[in-house]
């Protein structure tokens, strides 16, 4: 139903991002729970953030395509101040991770990291896709492949006490 | 594809450059205050005139607004290119060159906004007229960006946070020579480990300091330059380089992105690079894109520039000298004398050229490079050379 919605409504729904022709697909995606990355139908290179055409091959046949969200830690920052979020509470440093996607190489994506913290955030790592919701919009957001579903080892590492190291 | 083709090359010069020096706080004045002073204070410097002036390079204030403010009767050409500033001075160098004018005035004006410090926003003044919507936090487009790759330097190359914290030792010590400068005090290294942190693993000092004031230039051609009072900076080559996926977060690799085609671009079309020159001036806005510059450039392998600058130590006056001879930013940079986007290290690379630069001086100095902007859109370079 999602993926019915107006564009007008779609703009509503994300306040402060600049929607264009271009990346629509993309956010349509994110209501319906769906990581879309725009793919050439050509020569298949994925590429993001959206563009009009095939960077690689000049082609227009964008192909929108939901990727499998899995992928490594590529860069972290801790944000110990930021600008004002919904569930976002900067006392605790905020993690940002930019995400190798396992897809292709070079292709990469940033949000933060839900279920971990401090030190257990490190570059390498394993990561999945995983959604939560901000102010009743969903947001991509990754969780370490070692806390899911079936590892409870690592698992308790959300409320690990934030490192020396100031992350 | 980078050519060698250089027909500018030594033919623009820059005549003069004067600052208003910069405060590291809110003052009572106006951004367009700061550009008109400097740009006066230029002009005079050059005996000309508002008359004299055919072109106007700058973005803060926009050079329409420029003209009116300074009462510019005509110019024919102008240019608000995107910071940093080597942008502003490589359009007016080339209209210049070109003959699109023949005395272009050249300014950045550097402000206390919100995108710097939240701290400017105490003046009422400086409130946007609509407060924008942040997309929240889950972004490193921006200054952002430079810490995230900060963490894969250190990742990369197993480097400590030490040699971030050279790059701004050396500032404060060049600032504490440098009236303009914003910030004096001296910093010793337990200083810079234990400031606050604002982005892990960058803390406050790794930034560059939110300053008021500006900087400004006269660029004319080489021949006219020679009948002004001061002695006319040469420019030899100016480069903006980019590389294709320069999102932030795209970017290939810190051995790939903008800095290395400036250098590849500079290098090809000037007669010297680092062996020949005096003074340098990589861009300090963060203290990660220094240790890349010194890399890039050429004076130490990817990843060892924190090395290289202990190496090059200078424990008497407790900044780099390179070979014991060549200082880096001895302005104070971004970090220290203020955050200019670049036209600080150009203003004080023609001082050093002209002997203008007081106790700063470097004996002699012939040729400096500049090299300005970070990783992404906004890698830029300049090389300069005494006439």
């Amino acid at each position: 139903m999602d993926e019915l919605i107006s564009d007008e409504e779609l703009v509503t729904r994300f306040p402060g991002h600049t929607l264009t022709r271009d990346n629509a697909a993309h956010y349509r995606g994110r209501l319906a729970h769906r990581l879309v990355i725009n793919r050439c139908g050509d020569c298949g290179t994925w590429r993001h953030p959206p563009k009009p055409v095939c960077p690689a091959c000049w082609s227009w046949n964008i192909v929108p395509t939901e990727v499998s969200g899995q992928g490594s830690i590529f860069m972290t920052v801790f944000l110990h101040q930021g600008p004002p979020a919904e569930g976002v509470d900067y006392s605790t440093p905020y993690p940002l991770i930019t995400v190798a996607l396992d897809e292709q190489e070079g292709l990469r994506f940033t949000s933060t990291v839900v279920g971990a913290a401090g030190d257990a955030i490190r570059i390498a790592e394993r990561v999945e896709l995983d959604w939560i919701e901000r102010s009743g919009t969903p947001l991509p957001v990754f969780r370490l492949a070692s806390t899911t579903a079936g590892s409870s080892a690592a698992g308790t590492s959300t409320t690990a006490a934030v490192t020396e190291a100031g992350r | 594809m980078i050519s060698s083709r250089n027909p500018m090359k030594d033919k623009v010069a820059i005549a003069a450059a004067a600052t208003t020096g910069f405060q590291p706080r809110n003052t009572e004045r106006s951004r367009a205050s700061y550009a008109a002073q400097a740009c006066i204070q230029v002009l005079r410097d050059c005996g000309l005139t508002a008359a004299d002036v055919d072109g106007i390079s700058g973005s803060t204030p926009p050079a329409p607004e420029l003209q009116t403010i300074l009462g510019i009767p005509e110019i024919s050409w102008f240019a608000e290119p995107v910071i940093p500033f080597v942008n502003q001075l490589s359009a007016a160098v080339s209209a210049v060159h070109s003959g699109l004018c023949e005395v272009a005035l050249v300014y950045h004006a550097a402000y206390r906004e919100a995108w710097s410090t939240a701290s400017a926003l105490k003046d009422p003044f400086r409130r946007p007229l609509s407060p924008g919507v942040s997309p929240g936090p889950e972004t490193i487009f921006g200054g952002v960006g430079y810490t995230a790759w900060a963490s894969r330097y250190m990742y990369e190359y197993g480097v400590p946070k030490e040699h971030f914290g050279y790059v701004a030792i050396n500032g404060r010590t060049n600032a504490a020579a440098n009236p303009a400068a914003a910030m004096h005090k001296p910093l010793t290294m337990d200083d810079y480990l234990s400031a606050r942190m604002i982005r892990w693993p960058l803390c406050m000092l790794d930034m560059d300091v939110p300053v008021d004031g500006a900087d400004a230039f006269v660029v004319t051609t080489a021949e006219r330059a020679r009948d002004l009072p001061h002695p006319p900076v040469l420019v030899q080559a100016a480069a903006l380089g980019m590389v294709d996926r320069h999102e932030e977060d795209q970017t290939p690799s810190l051995r790939q992105h903008g800095q290395q085609v400036v250098v590849e671009t500079l290098k090809a079309k000037s007669d010297f690079w680092i062996d020949d020159a005096d003074v340098y001036f990589p861009y300090d806005g963060f203290t990660i894109i220094t240790l890349n510059w010194l890399e890039n450039v050429g004076y130490c392998g990817p990843g060892e520039a924190g090395h290289f600058i202990k190496e090059h130590w200078d424990d008497k006056t407790n900044r780099i000298l390179i070979n014991g001879r060549v200082p880096v930013n001895p302005h104070g940079g971004a970090l220290s004398e203020g955050g200019t986007q670049g036209s600080g290290h150009v203003r004080e690379a023609v001082h050093q050229l002209q002997g203008l630069a007081g106790e700063r001086q470097v004996p002699d100095a012939r040729r400096a490079i500049v090299t300005a902007g970070g990783f992404f859109f906004n890698a830029q370079g300049v090389t300069l050379r005494r006439d």
